[in-house]
C-alpha cells in the first residue's frame, strides 16, 4: 500500500471521519500513517481549514486548482484522487483531461486562468514570486481572501506532493496518465527589477494580537515571538489555528524526533527551497536550542559540510532530497534511513516534517511575509547579479528603511499595539545585555540595565524616526543607560579616564610567538572565561567597543553612531581594546605554554 | 602599528597593504604582534561571551511588558 508500515487505528478516528465525509473514502495518503496517529490528526486539521471548508472559493474552484497544479508536479497519486472527486462533483471528463493538460486552453474565464497562473507559479517556482504576480491576480478582480486562499492551496498542493512522494501510496482509483507535453509552468510574464520591490506583505492583514488569539499565545508560548508569516494571514484566523495546532501535534513534541532534529530538517528543507524568511527564522530558533550561528549557517549552505552526526546527515540528506527532487524519491530512500538505525515513526515523521516545511516555505513565498531577522547572508544567485530576496550586505548602509528588520514591528507599536513591543524585546535582549555587561563588568546590574534600557526606549519610540536603524538607535540607549549607572556608582570614574594617555604610550609587551591553534588549546567554557576576565580588565571605554565590534558584529559605522564617536576614534579605540585582550591572553597561548594543540 | 587594526579588519588600501606584507615579512616582532593579534580577534570573537543566559532573558521580557502596559507612548503618529 506504501513504503510504511501501517496499522489499524479505530473505526471513530476523528481524522478519518473527516476524510469520509469529504472523499467518501479514507486515502491512502493518510492511511499510510496509521504508525502515528497525531501526524494525521495535525493534517486533517490543515486540510479542513485550507480546502475542506468554504470560504471565499467554491469547491469546484480549490479541486480544479489542486489538479492543475498536481498536473504540473507529475503527482498521479494526487491528480487520481482529485480527477475522482471532480468527476463525482459532475464535471465532464474532457473538461477534465483539458484541465490536466493545459488549463489555459480550457476555455475558463480570463480571471479563473488568471488564479490558476498564480497558485501555479508560487507552487513551482515560489522564489520567483512577487508583489507583482499577486497584483495581476488583484487586476483580475480578485479580492484578497481569495488570492491567500489560493496561497494556501497552493501550500497544500506542495504539502500533499511531498507527502505522497515520501510515503508512495498507491493511488485509490484506476491511475490518470499525465500527458508528457502538458504546461509545466506559468507563462512567461514581464519581470520587474527586484530592485524596485515594496517592502511589506502583499495582502490585507488585519492587527491580531496573542491575547485575542490563542494560536498567537501559542506560537508566542513556543518560539519566543510571533513570527510574521503568522501575522501576515489573519484574514484566516482558522488557518493559523490549524497551523499552530500543526505545530503542536508535529514539531513541539519529542517521543518520536527530537525537537532540535525537526528544528534542523526545518532549516535544510526551507534552504533547499530557497526560502530565506525561514531560514533566517530557524536560524533563531536553533539559536534558542543552543546551536551557533555559525553551526545553523553551515546546514543551511550546505549540510554536508556541517558539524554533524552521520545519523543527522543522513536524515538531512533524506529531506533535502524529498523536497528538492521529489519525483526521484523512491522507496531506496525510505531503506536507506532505516539502514541508519532510524524506526518506522521516525521516518514517517521526516516525512511529514519536510512536507510541512515546504508547505509553510510556500505560504511565506505567496504573503511576501516580511522577515523577523535580518537575513543570513548565504545564498549566491546563480547569475552574478544581486537579488533583493536573496542576499544582504553583512553590515548594510545605515539609514535605508528597506534594510532594517524591525521597522514593521516599531511602526506597529508606534500605532498602539503594545504588544508587538515584546517581539522588539526579545530580538534585542541579548545584544543590549552584551553591551551594559560590556560597560558595567556585572551580570546582575546588566540586566536591570536591560529593563531600563527597553522601558526607556519604549517611552521614547515616538522619537525614533528611522534615520537609523532601530537596532543602533536601542544600542545608544543602552550605552547611555550603561555610562549613567558607571557614573552614578563611582562618581570619580568616567569612561574617559586614561592610563594609557597617548597612542605611542602603548606598546606591547608579550612578544612571545603563540601556538598555531589557540583555540583548541581549551574547552569552549575554559575559553569564554578567559576571555570574559581578559576583556574584564580594559578600562571602559575600549571595553564597550570591543563587545560591539568583535562580539555583536555590528559595523564600523552602527558602533560610531551608537557611542557617539567620530570613526578615527573608534578605530583607535578598538584597536587599543584589541591588543589589551592580546597581552592578557598571551601567557595563557604562548608556544611553550600546554606544547601544542589539544 | 596604526594601520594594524584596519589591516586585520582587512580596511586597508593596495599600496598600503603591500607596504605592510613587506615590513611583515622581515620583521619578526611585528609578524609575531600581527600573527597573536589576529588570534586574539578569532578567539574573541568566537567566545560568545557575555552571553545573556537563557534563563535570564524570559523574565526580563516578561517583567518589561509589565511595566509598558501601564504606560503610552508619547506617539507623533494619528492612531
Amino acid at each position: 500500500m506504501s513504503y510504511l508500515r501501517e496499522v489499524e487505528v479505530g473505526a471513530s478516528f476523528p481524522p478519518f471521519t473527516t476524510f469520509r465525509e469529504y472523499f467518501g473514502h479514507v486515502p491512502n495518503l493518510f492511511r499510510a500513517q496509521t504508525i502515528l496517529p497525531r501526524v494525521i490528526e495535525a493534517e486533517a486539521g490543515l486540510a479542513s481549514a485550507v480546502l475542506y471548508s468554504r470560504h471565499a472559493l467554491s469547491q469546484l474552484s480549490k479541486e480544479r486548482m489542486m489538479l492543475a497544479l498536481a498536473a504540473a508536479q507529475g503527482n498521479i497519486y494526487c491528480v487520481t484522487a482529485r480527477h475522482q472527486l471532480l468527476g463525482l462533483l459532475g464535471v465532464a471528463e474532457d473538461d477534465l483531461g483539458q484541465w490536466i493538460a493545459d488549463y489555459r486552453q480550457a476555455g475558463l474565464s480570463a480571471a479563473d486562468t488568471a488564479l490558476l497562473d498564480f497558485a501555479l507559479k508560487l507552487a513551482t517556482e515560489g522564489p520567483a514570486v512577487s508583489r507583482d504576480d499577486v497584483q495581476r491576480a488583484v487586476a483580475e478582480g480578485w479580492n484578497d481572501e481569495t488570492i491567500l486562499e489560493s496561497v494556501l492551496i497552493a501550500a497544500w498542493s506542495n504539502f500533499r506532493r511531498t507527502l505522497a512522494a515520501g510515503l508512495g501510496p498507491a493511488p485509490e482509483f484506476e491511475p490518470v496518465s499525465i500527458p508528457a507535453a502538458r504546461l509545466t509552468r506559468s507563462p512567461d510574464l514581464p519581470r520587474r527589477d527586484d530592485a524596485t520591490r515594496r517592502s511589506g506583505p502583499y495582502l490585507r492583514a488585519p492587527k491580531c494580537t496573542p491575547a485575542d488569539s490563542p494560536a498567537f499565545a501559542l506560537l508566542r508560548e513556543e518560539f519566543g515571538f510571533v513570527p510574521n508569516l503568522f501575522r501576515a494571514q489573519t484574514l484566516r484566523p482558522d488557518t493559523i489555528e490549524a497551523e499552530s495546532r500543526a505545530f503542536r501535534d508535529l514539531l513541539f513534541t519529542g517521543d518520536v524526533l527530537a525537537r532540535i532534529r525537526k528544528e534542523f530538517i526545518l532549516l535544510a528543507v526551507s534552504a533547499a527551497n530557497r526560502n530565506t524568511y525561514c531560514v533566517a527564522v530557524h536560524t533563531e530558533i536553533l539559536a534558542t536550542l543552543g546551536v551557533p550561528a555559525a553551526d545553523a549557517d553551515q546546514i543551511a549552505m550546505d549540510h554536508r559540510q556541517a558539524r554533524l552526526t552521520v545519523a543527522d546527515r543522513a536524515l538531512l540528506d533524506f529531506a533535502v532530497k524529498l523536497a528538492a527532487e521529489p519525483s526521484t524519491f523512491g522507496a531506496g530512500d525510505i531503506e536507506g534511513l532505516r539502514g541508519q538505525g532510524f524506526s518506522e515513526e521516525q521516518i514517517l515523521e521526516a516525512v511529514v516534517m519536510t512536507a510541512f516545511a515546504t508547505f509553510l516555505n510556500t505560504v511565506q513565498m505567496g504573503l511576501g511575509a516580511e522577515p523577523d531577522f535580518a537575513p543570513r547572508q548565504l545564498f549566491q544567485p546563480a547569475a552574478s547579479k544581486r537579488v533583493h530576496l536573496l542576499a544582504e550586505e553583512a553590515r548594510p548602509t545605515e539609514g535605508n528603511p528597506l534594510t532594517d528588520p524591525d521597522a514593521e514591528a516599531v511602526t506597529r507599536v508606534q500605532s498602539g499595539d503594545v504588544d508587538a513591543f515584546e517581539d522588539l524585546v526579545n530580538r534585542h535582549s541579548r545584544r543590549v545585555y552584551r553591551t551594559l555587561v560590556g560597560i558595567l563588568g556585572n551580570p546582575e546590574e546588566a540586566c536591570d540595565a536591560v529593563q531600563e534600557t527597553f522601558l526607556k526606549a519604549f517611552r521614547h519610540l515616538g522619537d525614533f524616526q528611522g534615520r537609523s536603524r532601530f537596532s543602533t538607535w536601542l544600542v545608544s540607549i543602552a550605552h547611555d543607560t550603561g555610562i549613567e549607572l558607571l557614573r552614578s556608582r563611582k562618581p570619580v570614574q568616567s569612561l574617559d579616564d586614561e592610563r594609557f594617555e597617548s597612542e605611542e604610550g602603548f606598546r606591547p609587551q608579550q612578544v612571545r610567538a603563540w601556538t598555531d591553534n589557540p583555540e583548541q588549546l581549551y574547552s569552549k567554557a575554559e575559553t569564554q572565561a578567559l576571555v570574559e576576565a581578559s576583556v574584564m580588565k580594559l578600562p571602559a571605554k575600549y571595553r564597550v567597543v570591543l563587545v560591539l565590534r568583535d562580539m555583536e558584529h555590528l559595523s564600523i559605522e552602527e558602533t560610531a553612531a551608537a557611542l557617539g564617536l567620530g570613526i578615527p576614534a573608534l578605530k583607535a579605540r578598538l584597536l587599543r581594546g584589541r591588543l589589551m585582550v592580546r597581552e592578557a591572553l598571551a601567557p595563557h597561548f604562548g608556544r611553550s605554554v600546554k606544547g601544542g594543540a589539544a | 602599528m596604526a594601520e594594524m587594526g584596519n589591516y586585520l579588519d582587512g580596511d586597508v588600501a593596495a599600496e598600503l597593504r603591500s607596504h605592510i606584507e613587506t615590513h611583515l615579512a622581515h620583521c619578526r616582532t611585528c609578524q609575531v604582534i600581527y600573527d597573536s593579534s589576529r588570534k586574539t580577534l578569532q578567539i574573541v570573537t568566537e567566545s560568545g561571551s557575555f552571553d545573556l543566559p537563557e534563563a535570564a532573558a524570559r523574565p526580563i521580557a516578561e517583567s518589561v511588558m509589565v511595566r509598558i502596559r501601564g504606560q503610552r507612548i508619547e506617539s507623533r503618529k494619528a492612531q
